[in-house]
């Protein structure tokens, strides 16, 4: 019998000071959405947007990518994400993604099995897609044609497979902002 | 029409896979338009294009990527590129303070992003990079490592 992981959110701390709102550019104010009545932006996205071109840009990726809708059940591109974070380190998303599999799911069985390194625990679908998740995420990559095979023999179409792909990578993007431009801890 | 991904992992508009790729248009434009953000930006910080492709093409040698590889090689090619910044698309360490702290990071990060620490931005730093640079260095790094994984994906897909 697994315990259940108990997740506390992390709170996120930048390495280099973050854009004021006061001294930011107008490319800036328009990618934090800066309004009269939207004034607190989070320490992240003022971090982010000293590049404001590319921070435009892959916000709306990631959003398509982790919120659209059909196609692959959110819950599983969680878990890619989660998969994705762990071998890359970052903490912060991996908590963060954790417990919106939790909530998705409305289980924490899988969470608490990758948590507790039982990974040999997880359902046959859920094994499938944090393997392939873990191996994509590698340099280089080591997922296989045998990966792929598991997650079809999972029921998984093409189009599923794409967005699981899509997943696995924007947290090769996002953990190398938030693992590498900052730490995380419990301390707010 | 088709794009720097679908080229990277062999996609031509007649595999079944190409279409399927196009049942999320979100995906395809997004990677397009962050490709632009990251390469050729309209306000590059002060890291030029030349810069961004050789760090690119070294990026994509080190993920096993041979035709990310190619591609980023002809792109920088077409820019007159000086020798320092051949050398160091191809692998090797720059004498240039600036350029050898980007190369350096930049190998860390892709290869092994669990061992960063806040000493790495440090570097970058005493390197004389500034703030804007750092983060697009960093979305720079990041980008590429997104594009080799959505074309290692992809390749799989379309062999398996």
């Amino acid at each position: 019998m697994i315990p259940s992981v108990t997740l506390k959110p992390l709170f996120w701390h930048p390495y280099i000071a973050p854009v004021e709102i006061d001294a930011a550019s107008p490319a800036q104010r328009d990618a934090m959405k800066v309004t009269p009545s939207n004034q607190k932006i989070s320490e992240y996205v003022r971090t982010l947007v000293h590049d404001p071109e590319s921070y435009v840009a892959r916000t709306a990726l990631f959003n398509a990518i982790m919120y659209v809708e059909g196609g692959l059940d959110r819950a599983d591109r969680e878990l890619g994400a989660l998969g994705a974070s762990i071998v890359n380190g970052c903490r912060y998303c991996a908590v963060v993604h954790a417990r919106r599999h939790v909530q998705l799911a409305e289980s924490d069985a899988a969470v608490s099995a990758i948590y507790f390194d039982r990974a040999d625990a997880l359902g046959s679908r859920d094994a499938a897609i944090y393997r392939f998740a873990r191996r994509l995420s590698v340099t280089p990559s080591e997922a296989t044609p045998e990966d792929v095979a598991a997650l079809r023999a999972a029921g998984m179409n093409d189009g599923e497979i794409i967005d699981l792909i899509h997943a696995v990578a924007i947290f090769g993007w996002a953990n190398r902002l938030m693992h590498v431009l900052g730490h995380a801890d419990l301390n707010k | 029409m088709s794009d720097a991904i679908d080229q990277a992992a062999g996609l031509t508009p007649q595999d079944a896979l190409y279409q399927t790729r196009r049942l999320r248009p979100e995906f395809v434009e997004g990677a397009e338009r962050c490709r632009q953000s990251v390469l050729t930006p309209d306000d590059d910080q002060g890291l030029t294009a030349d810069v961004r492709l050789a760090l690119a093409q070294r990026m994509a040698a080190q993920n096993g990527d041979a035709a990310l590889q190619r591609a980023y090689q002809a792109q920088l090619a077409q820019r007159q590129p000086s020798a320092a910044l051949l050398a160091l698309a191809e692998g090797a360490q720059p004498a240039e303070t600036a350029l050898a702290a980007m190369a350096c990071h930049a190998d860390l990060i892709t290869q092994q992003p669990i061992q960063a620490t806040e000493q790495h931005i440090r570097l970058l730093e005493q390197a004389g990079l500034s703030h804007p640079q750092i983060v697009a260095l960093s979305e720079l790094i990041a980008f590429v490592n997104f594009q080799t994984r959505v074309a290692a994906g992809l390749r799989l897909l379309r062999s398996a």
